[in-house]
């Protein structure tokens, strides 16, 4: 095999790593984009109940609500939420990369 | 223009400690020599600029060495004009000073309790996850130190200084550098002192030094006088043009003198200590081609510092001030009258130098003088030394190719010119950029003792000097003990080979793994919202929760439907990830292909062009 076969072979091998902090800020970024928008949604839809369903958050997040203001409370609380989960996730997986190639 | 061999002098080229300390040695050797200096003043990057009866040292030199031949000639030279100094220095980060060498307690004082929590929170975490790769400075500081600490202590003075960033600076030079230390161990250090954590011993930095009375440039005024009593004169203003050889000697230096006239000098040996790829470009007949490329492929950082005047006593205690805040671009700070007392002439003043590293295609090289002094004086205020209506008046000076930089190259450029200038027996080429090495002044002056002596018939190698790298940094002693070159260490560019990059671009994701962290936080995620309803009392969720037993069979808020749930969350998480992964392997697959593809077309129209394409 020639070198230039091996390094291709070597590539299709190396097994690629999480960044866990921008995991953790592009997720972040998803679900606080994410519960703000839905949260505007709703407030600029109005009706005679805003955000039955929605507003249920309060009982995780304290203090949020459908409303303008509550916009940027969720927006908070998603980015916190999605930050853990994204960092989580990536964390996670390079430790179980490092686990099974250890193992290998 | 023809020369004639004889009983002619010894050229040296440039009037700094190599060129002046080898015309010494010389003379005291009775030997013919003669010094030519294209600059005004001697000293070369040491001497001392007058400027309104003050005295600038360009970079603040140390007069500090492990070579008792080098510092038996300091006080020869100058007697009881070397005085002894004790050295302070500090950083100044974010408004605030800190001790260097760092101490804990004062540098726990001056971060604040929050910022000194999230430098060990962020050490904590490098010693959990620590960076895999660490071929570059920032990784390997990082993971020593801590990303906190790597970015308050290392970051911004090591990008000010090498002009890159450290995440491309070769983690070699901070392993060279700094050696054997982390965060543990410089706190054990500290507050025990002595050894590592391997029981090695580490020499502290150096906490005085000797200085001329008038600075550096006192020293070699006086080498230079002493010289001439032994029959060596030093030309200035007289720029070596041209080094005539014939192709087995060099015969001859070709001088343009301060009038602009040129003439012929000539020479039975030559001692230069200019640039060592500008006196291959000089020599005449000309070097073969590849000989001259690698001349001009060597690379220097420069440096320029704007001196002030200004209206006030005592600035600072420190002899210097590393400057780390990222809101100035000065690097370094000195008072000139900590250093010695006679560097300013009116006791009601101070002189300070603010360094700035630079490159001469910089924005800073071409700014004007003025320009530059308004700048110095304005970063001066905003860091808060002096306002700047203190100042009274100011100086530049710009000092090219002060720092030979060790780019991945180099060191084959330098076997290069070093193959080929060792083809002339009579022609030593020593000092910083003689040599191509971030020497101190005193190894310097070491290889200039070498190069004399080898004149006179001794045998001696310049490139073969000892360094004890104790000298400024923490180190070890038995890895100084089997250090041979001389390297006071730069750092050098990290390589990023194709192969590397195609590894980080076409790198595959392990769906094993990436299943395996989506379910955990999956069922992890589960749990902690459905227990968070089984234990408060607010119940209003709890018809949401429970629209999930739609997916997860008979999942609810229970404590029987949170064991099920948990489990379920985990298979299906561990699903998603799993065929994300296998999704992302497989377009990055076809990117693959496209690319083998485009090479393969490559390879083909190059052997139809005749020539040769190797894949690398």
């Amino acid at each position: 095999m020639s070198e230039s076969d091996q390094q291709l072979v070597l590539v299709a091998r190396t097994i690629a790593r999480l960044r866990a902090g921008i995991v953790a800020v592009v997720s972040a970024m998803v679900t606080g984009f994410g519960l703000f928008a839905a949260t505007l949604w709703l407030v600029i839809k109005g009706g005679p109940t805003v955000g039955q369903n929605l507003g249920l958050l309060r009982a995780y997040f304290p203090g949020y609500s459908v409303t303008w203001g509550g916009s940027l409370i969720g927006f908070a609380y998603g980015a916190l939420t999605g930050a853990v989960l994204g960092w989580s996730v990536a964390s996670l997986y390079n430790l179980l990369v490092r686990w099974r190639s250890n193992e290998k | 223009m023809t020369s004639q061999l004889g009983n002619e002098p010894t050229a040296i080229i440039g009037a700094g400690p190599a060129g002046l300390t080898a015309a010494l040695e010389l003379g005291k050797l009775g030997h013919e020599g003669v010094v030519y200096e294209a600059d005004e003043m001697v000293g070369g990057i040491s001497r001392s600029v007058v400027f309104q009866g003050c005295r600038l040292d360009i970079g603040g030199h140390r007069f500090f060495t492990k070579v008792p031949e080098v510092e038996a000639l300091w006080h020869e030279i100058l007697g009881h004009d070397l005085l002894v100094r004790r050295r302070m220095s500090r950083i100044f980060y974010r408004d605030k000073f800190f001790d260097y060498p760092l101490r804990p307690v004062n540098a726990l004082r001056g971060l604040g309790l929050i910022e000194a929590a999230r430098v060990m929170a962020s050490f904590l975490h490098v010693q959990l996850f620590p960076i895999a790769d660490e071929s570059t400075f920032d990784a390997w500081v990082s993971n020593r130190f801590g990303r906190r600490l790597f970015e308050i202590f290392f970051k911004t003075y090591t990008e000010k200084v090498w002009g890159m960033p450290c995440s491309e600076i070769s983690a070699s030079w901070a392993a060279q550098r700094i050696m054997n230390l982390d965060l543990v161990t410089a706190i054990k250090n500290a507050f025990l002192g002595g050894g590592t954590r391997n029981g090695e011993v580490v020499t502290s930095l150096i906490e005085q030094f000797f200085y001329p009375r008038l600075g550096p440039g006192m020293m070699w005024e006086r080498c230079r006088d002493l010289a001439a009593s032994h029959g060596i004169a030093t030309h200035l203003r007289s720029r070596v043009v041209r080094v005539h050889h014939d192709t087995r000697r060099v015969n001859a230096v070709e001088v343009e003198g301060p009038d602009g006239e040129r003439r012929l000098e000539p020479c039975s040996s030559l001692i230069s200590t200019m640039p060592i790829g500008s006196l291959v470009c000089a020599m005449d007949p000309a070097a073969p081609q590849e000989v001259r490329d690698a001349a001009t492929s060597l690379r220097y950082r420069d440096f320029l510092i704007v001196g002030l005047i200004v209206e006030r006593s005592q600035l600072f205690p420190d002899n210097w001030i590393y400057v780390h805040s990222p809101e100035v671009r000065v690097g370094r700070v000195q008072s000139f009258k900590n250093w010695s007392p006679e560097m300013v002439s009116d006791d009601s003043q101070s002189f300070i130098g603010l360094e700035y590293f630079v490159n001469v295609d910089d924005d800073l090289w071409s700014m004007s003088d003025d320009e530059l002094i308004a700048l110095g004086a304005s970063e001066a205020q905003t860091i808060g030394l002096f306002n700047t209506d203190e100042v009274i008046s100011g100086i530049v000076v710009r000092q090219p190719k002060a720092y030979p930089v060790y780019d991945a190259e180099y060191e084959g450029h330098l076997q290069v010119l070093r193959d080929w200038l060792a083809g002339f027996p009579n022609l030593y080429s020593v000092g910083r950029n003689g040599q191509h090495r971030y020497n101190n002044q005193d190894h310097s002056m070491l290889a200039g003792l070498f190069a004399a002596r080898n004149v006179t018939g001794m045998n001696f190698d310049p490139w073969s000097i000892n360094e004890d790298l104790s000298f400024h940094e923490e180190v070890r002693r038995d890895e100084v003990e089997e250090r041979r070159v001389i390297d006071r260490l730069t750092p050098t560019r990290a390589e990023v080979g194709i192969a590397g990059l195609l590894q980080k671009a076409f790198a595959r994701y392990d769906a094993v793994a990436l299943g395996g962290a989506v379910g955990i936080t999956a069922s992890i995620g589960l749990a902690v919202i459905t227990l968070a309803m089984l234990v408060v009392s607010d119940k209003s969720f709890v018809p949401m929760l429970s629209l999930l037993g739609n997916y997860l069979f008979g999942y609810g808020v229970s404590w029987p439907g949170l064991a099920i749930g948990v489990i379920e969350a985990g298979l299906l998480g561990y699903v998603f990830g799993w065929v994300t992964a296998v999704l992302i392997n497989l377009l990055i697959r076809g990117f693959e292909r496209d690319l083998e593809r485009r090479l393969a077309i490559l390879t083909t129209l190059e052997a139809l062009d005749g020539g040769s394409f190797e894949r690398k």
